[in-house]
């Protein structure tokens, strides 16, 4: 008792709730945690596929997953030097 | 007919694994069932000790697997319950001895000659658990409420999915008077967290130790809280579904009480 009187005049948070947020948090991260080899492969498949309409500085280009914290984002950088025409066929 | 596969399995160690296995199995074959518990752990074996049955050893699940013996020849009988047998690890070999496919026929045939076979499966997500997920047709995953626990036993869960495996829970060790005070996640935190089937709930008992000591079954101690939350497991796995789960709780003393009354938590 005098222990939870001593907690409630510090207003200490139960430890259990951080415990429950950090695993919340530890656990969607962990899921998005990706190897380089698998952002490689991806980047050469945008690559490919962005090669048919434009024109691109390959060697200028980056691709990053950017977290925050209630966002995660994939982020593809590239300059763009032309649109590629299509031929009227 | 066919026996059940079910590998039991935690991702981290020391969350009482094997003797979740071991008493587990006692239970299913104190309902008449006639239960192999295989220690999966290879060069690292204990579920012999932990049932008593470690001076009994003449060959193990290696020799069976190879081909060196007969399973008859490497499943030890207990002596203090019925139909309860256990196939113990090698300790001298390491984990690669065994191939993913060899495990597999010998779980089948298992299958054949038991209504269950328990596969303890060894700490970690590398080949011996790889080999010990390999022939299973459930799964039962077992945590205790620590942050460390309850994160293994999620990445354990997501590749027992992709195995078409659907787990269930066990959530051990619950100390009713700090989830109480809330110092201990309680185990609707574990299930919110990791959403998923709950299969029973073991409280913190210091019968464990003792049992394991002695190399006693703890099913058989009438008087071990956890032992008699495994039993209940074995019937809830044993066709009844049904059967409620009962929430660990501590006796509330006369201050309890009082400081409630008074709106202390």
């Amino acid at each position: 008792m005098f222990n939870a009187l001593f907690k409630r005049f510090t207003s200490q948070k139960p430890s259990k709730l951080t415990a429950k947020k950090r695993l919340q948090f530890s656990l969607i991260y962990d899921k998005l945690e990706v190897n380089d080899t698998t952002l490689t492969d991806l980047q050469n498949d945008i690559v490919a596929v962005i090669s048919k309409y434009f024109e691109i500085d390959k060697d200028a280009l980056e691709l990053k997953v950017k977290r925050d914290d209630d966002v995660s984002a994939l982020v593809f950088n590239t300059p763009i030097l032309q649109v590629k025409r299509k031929r009227a066929s | 007919m066919e026996g059940k596969v079910i590998v039991v399995t935690s991702g981290k160690g020391g969350v009482g694994k094997t003797t979740a296995t071991a008493s587990i199995g006692a239970a299913l074959a104190l309902e008449g069932k006639r239960v192999a518990i295989v220690d999966m752990d290879i060069g690292l074996r204990n579920l012999d000790v932990v049932m008593g049955l470690e001076n009994r050893i003449v060959f193990n699940i290696v020799d069976v697997v190879l081909g060196k013996c007969k399973i008859s020849q490497a499943a030890i009988r207990d002596r203090r319950i019925e139909n309860l047998f256990l196939i113990p690890a090698s300790q001298s070999d390491n984990k690669d001895v065994l191939s993913p496919a060899g495990v597999e026929r010998i779980a089948n045939e298992l299958r054949k000659e038991f209504d269950y076979v328990i596969m303890d499966s060894p700490a970690g997500i590398e080949r011996g658990f790889q080999n010990a997920i390999v022939g299973a047709n459930e799964a039962i995953v077992i945590c205790t409420p620590d942050v460390s626990s309850v994160r293994d036993a999620d990445r354990v869960i997501g590749i027992l999915y992709s195995r078409s495996l659907t787990p269930k829970l066990v959530v051990n060790r619950i100390e009713p008077a700090r989830v109480e005070r809330g110092e201990m996640l309680s185990y609707e935190d574990v299930l919110e967290v990791l959403s998923i089937e709950l299969l029973g709930l073991v409280p913190m008992d210091e019968h464990v130790l003792i049992s394991t000591n002695t190399g006693t079954p703890l099913v058989l101690q009438n008087d071990s809280k956890a032992g008699h939350a495994f039993r209940r497991i074995a019937r809830r796995l044993n066709g009844e579904a049904d059967l409620p789960i009962e929430i660990p709780t501590h006796r509330t003393n006369m201050w309890k009480k009082i400081s409630k009354t008074f709106g202390f938590k």
